[in-house]
């Protein structure tokens, strides 16, 4: 609680005036000569319970009453959280906004939503609260700490604004925890505006412990989570699975998988099946379907579009009715002829490189057009740079020269994957370089750990797991360098590591496909996967249209695209990318459909004991609001104060009255009685 | 026999007396008396108020036998008619400390004398013997009951004398009034009462066993039944106990309950024992008082 007028609080003692009174007034007696004791006497007896009881409450309304006079006059600010707040100005507030695309579900009849709302109480509650004191916004779409003038500009800042991505709450602690060390800010509040939804908090993340143990070593700084966790109410989201063009003939067409699902925590309780209507518009020209909606939602798989056999390339977006949350009420796509899936297999040693091309051979959907072509070391020259999706390189690390190639290829969002030459190697790439090689021995090395809920050996569609516990490794290179490991040896060496890059990507497998080094070739699948799914990442730059998630670095060069979607004003520079819309390239003609990922339209907001658990022995303080709720999160409450002392002296008159029974037989009972016998 | 040279006392208000003379000092039940007097004897006698016919029985005094009844009846019948007498007023006045209480005004004391110095004259004046208790630890006074001139000037003087302090002795001045007087006599208390009502219950019962006409004067003031003040106070003890600092606030009412409690044991105390109760208030004029007490203790006209 704060108050607007806290010299007013150095009155506070004036409560016990009451008591020091009653003193005063003990102390003030007169001398009264009296005949009837024996009646004072047995009184006094008398007077030990409730009496003295009464008495000792009438003190007490009455110091409750002074006090809460004083409290009126001070005129304090709180909200639902008494006391939250704390009554001193903080040296610097953090306000970690999540600007989720799950955070613009709205309130149907104001139209404010949860990142609204909690921007104006925010705006409000810092603009009367903080008169000095810096003022720090980080935000979930972009990595930048931005210091704010202040907080009026909160809500129309376009770092404030809303887009179509997901948010990553612990980066942004690590963000805030960072910003706070370097900047001694001794006394910071850091409000985090969320809707709590578990994708966006990842829970299970392992970077919790180190945030927790990190912000426990920062005294004075207290932590604010302004939540939202109400679910949204017949909330649904459209997205398009799978958009694909096929001509027959003259004619041309595109195949679209449509599915609506529900809103988290929605649908399954039942209900009557009912009719939605799906709007598509590709090219300008607008189509409806209706879909019958289910409990689970609805599903339109491969749904034909005519379209002009002409038009080899465009976009598209597939609408539903409006509800509570815009964000996911429209989802943009994009088509194009796909890219020649083409790899580049580097290999001193023909038998890995066999192995490696037939992986590669068998594309993961029908039809694609792929290659793999697999040279020795002395053929780099060969390479077409511009064409191709995926290098695989196993033999030593180049020269300077193709080693910057192979660093410009990276950077051009395509993917090289390095395997370990047999013979020595004294280069490094990447900061990593290759040492000795190690056999297992009598018994295979299996896999101690590996990273499985993503990348390359990540579960696959259906939430099972790759086989990778089944892999065997019998010799192996150890590496040395930077990197994340995605999967590790039980003698803790790791297997697989990725390099880290700004664009593309760059992985370091330890050993070799072959029978003499590992059972990868064999047994195949988890070989099969990591190469496919690597030559996937590495194509996505090749293809002329691409659907993206939206965030920041999803259009790599901003400077380069255009926005062809939706019309309307045009996002800021710094904003392109984050927002749901379609995208071409300048240069090369390419285009891309940035929608909201789909854990957003999905992920249920995490329990209240998940929530504590995560800030568990942090100074926290958790405030659940309602989207579009209109009262601010502090207020003048003088008026409670002010009615507590009514209700006090209310109370205090009550207990003072005189007692009934004895005040109405006063005057009669001194009528004489006259001859009462005889 | 006169009594008009003797000069009323100043507590003693001649105006009062004037009024009150005509209406006389009757006693509720027949009096002893050893003298002809203008009170009712339980005995026979020969005044003029018929009292009742009795058959004759031999050694009865022909004189008395009412002829017209026998002419009317053939039978013999005595006619026997009251005996008048005179009544012993025995005046006991409560001698407490407490009889100094004032609410502003006159004490219980000034009040009580005022009242037994007239009853006193009344009685002497109508040829009643007249005689004084003082019941306190500190001030106890005996003066049997006669009916001469100068004893009237002893008891006004010594009603004079009284005066209130220490405890209260009103529970032994009664027992001892109970026996020390003879029997049928009219007594009348004028005391505070504060005592136990058991114990006070015990005296008058005594006083009505030895067939005694029982008045009382209850001297309470209304502000001892109100309690009523304002701020802390101490509380002096007249009898001479030990002083009370307290809050009335915190304890008045709980003293309303118990002097309530204790005015209606009171009440059912004095209704059982026959006792002709007067409550006074303080600011109440002694010959009002004795107004209602003297007019209400005369005889019913026979019809």
């Amino acid at each position: 609680m704060s108050f607007l007028q806290p010299l007013i609080l150095a009155a506070l003692p004036l409560i016990a005036l009451p008591v020091i009174i009653h003193l005063i007034h003990q102390r003030r007696h007169r001398t009264v000569p009296w005949a009837a004791m024996m009646f004072l006497l047995q009184a006094k007896r008398m007077n030990q319970g409730m009496a003295r009881l009464r008495h000792l409450l009438i003190l007490l309304m009455r110091m409750a009453a002074v006090g809460a006079l004083i409290f009126a006059l001070s005129r304090p600010l709180a909200g639902g959280w008494w006391g939250g707040i704390g009554m001193t100005e903080a040296d610097a507030t953090l306000i970690l906004l999540d600007r989720s695309a799950s955070m613009e579900t709205q309130d149907l009849q104001t139209g404010e939503s949860r990142r609204s709302t909690a921007l104006g109480k925010l705006a409000a509650l810092l603009d009367g609260e903080r008169a000095g004191g810096r003022l720090v916004l980080i935000d979930s779409a972009d990595d930048t700490v931005r210091t704010l003038e202040s907080p009026r500009a909160l809500a129309d800042l376009p770092f404030t604004s809303a887009t179509a991505t997901s948010a990553d709450l612990p980066g942004m602690l690590e963000r805030a925890m960072a910003h706070l060390t370097a900047n001694d800010a001794g006394r910071a509040d850091v409000w985090i505006c969320s809707d709590l939804a578990e994708n966006d908090w990842d829970p299970g993340s392992g970077r919790w412990a180190a945030i927790r143990e990190q912000f426990a070593r920062l005294k004075g700084t207290r932590l604010f989570l302004l939540a939202y966790p109400q679910p949204p109410a017949n909330n649904l989201s459209v997205r398009v699975a799978n958009v694909s063009r096929h001509t027959t003939g003259k004619t041309a067409e595109l195949s679209l998988d449509v599915e609506v699902r529900h809103g988290a925590g929605e649908g399954a309780s039942g209900g009557t099946a009912r009719h939605l209507p799906l709007e598509f518009e590709v090219n300008n020209v607008r189509s409806v379907v209706e879909v019958e909606l289910d409990e689970q939602g609805a599903s339109l798989q491969g749904h034909r579009l005519p379209i002009d056999a002409k038009l080899e390339a465009g976009w598209g977006s597939v609408a539903i009715p409006g509800d509570a949350n815009p964000q996911d009420n429209r989802f943009h796509f994009v088509f194009a002829e796909p890219p020649v899936r083409r790899a580049v297999i580097v290999a001193e040693e023909a038998q890995a490189g066999e192995a490696f091309r037939l992986a590669l051979a068998i594309p993961p959907e029908p039809g694609r057009e792929h290659a793999a072509q697999v040279l020795s070391p002395a053929r780099v020259g060969e390479i077409d740079w511009e064409t191709t999706g995926m290098l695989i390189w196993q033999a030593p690390f180049p020269g300077e020269l193709v080693a910057d190639q192979i660093e410009r290829f990276v950077s051009a969002g395509r993917v090289a994957m390095f395997w370990p030459p047999e013979g020595p190697d004294d280069g490094s790439l990447f900061g990593s370089h290759w040492t000795g090689w190690e056999t297992a021995g009598e018994t295979p090395a299996q896999l101690a750990w590996w990273r499985g809920e993503a990348d390359l050996l990540g579960h696959v569609g259906n939430g099972d797991a790759l086989p990778v516990d089944e892999l065997k490794t019998y010799r192996w290179r150890a590496l040395e360098g930077p990197g994340t490991v995605l999967a590790r040896l039980a003698n803790d060496q790791p297997l697989l590591v990725r390099a880290a890059t700004d664009q593309g990507a760059v992985y370091f497998c330890a050993t070799l496909p072959t029978a003499r080094c590992s059972s990868l070739e064999r047994d195949g699948v988890v070989f099969y996967a990591m190469l496919q799914r690597a030559l996937t990442e590495g194509c996505r730059p090749l293809a002329t249209a691409s659907q993206r998630e939206a965030g920041r670095g999803a259009l790599g060069d901003r400077d380069d695209w255009s926005l062809v979607a939706p019309g309307g004003d045009a996002a800021a520079l710094s904003q392109r990318g984050l927002q749901s819309a379609v995208f071409r390239s300048e240069s090369g003609g390419n285009w891309a459909a940035l929608n909201r990922p789909k854990a957003e339209d999905t992920a249920g907001p995490m329990p209240a004991a998940t929530v504590d658990a995560l800030f568990a022995g942090l100074p926290y303080q958790r405030i659940d609001d309602t989207v579009g709720n209109a009262s601010p999160l502090a207020r003048e409450i003088w008026r409670m104060f002010l009615l507590a002392m009514l209700v006090a002296l209310i109370v205090e008159a009550v207990l003072c009255l005189p007692d009934r029974r004895v005040a109405s037989k006063r005057t009669s009972e001194f009528a004489p009685a006259t001859g009462a016998a005889g | 026999m006169s009594h008009r040279a003797h000069r009323p006392q100043s507590f003693v208000d001649p105006k009062v007396l004037a009024r009150l003379a005509g209406i006389g000092l009757h006693a509720r039940t027949p009096m002893l008396g050893n003298v002809s007097g203008r009170h009712r004897s339980p005995i026979r006698g020969s005044s003029l108020e018929f009292a009742e016919y009795r058959k004759y029985v031999a050694g009865d005094d022909p004189r008395r036998l009412d002829w017209r009844a026998w002419g009317r009846s053939n039978r013999f019948y005595i006619k026997e008619f009251e005996a008048d007498t005179n009544l012993r007023l025995c005046l006991i006045v409560d001698t407490s400390g407490s009889l100094n209480y004032a609410a502003g005004g006159a004490s219980k004391l000034d009040l009580a004398k005022a009242l037994a110095g007239t009853l006193a004259y009344l009685a002497a004046n109508q040829g009643d013997a007249v005689g004084l208790y003082g019941a306190g630890t500190e001030f106890h006074t005996v003066i049997r009951p006669r009916r001469n001139a100068a004893h009237l000037r002893v008891v006004l003087e010594h009603i004079a004398a009284l005066k209130a302090a220490g405890g209260t002795g009103l529970a032994e001045t009664l027992h001892q009034a109970a026996e020390s007087i003879g029997q049928r006599a009219l007594v009348v208390i004028l005391s505070d009462l504060f005592l136990e009502p058991d114990e006070l219950g015990r005296c008058f019962q005594h006083l009505r066993f030895r067939k005694h006409d029982v008045a009382v004067f209850h001297l309470l003031d209304q502000s001892e039944i109100d309690f009523r003040f304002d701020r802390p106070t101490r509380f002096v003890d007249l009898e001479g106990g030990a002083a009370v600092l307290t809050d009335p606030l915190l304890v008045g009412r709980q003293y309303r309950q118990a002097m309530q409690r204790y005015l209606a044991d009171l009440t059912t105390l004095v209704r059982e024992a026959a006792v002709d109760y007067h409550r006074v208030n303080l600011g109440d004029a002694a010959g009002e008082v004795l107004s209602r007490f003297l007019i209400g203790r005369r005889p019913k006209l026979k019809k």
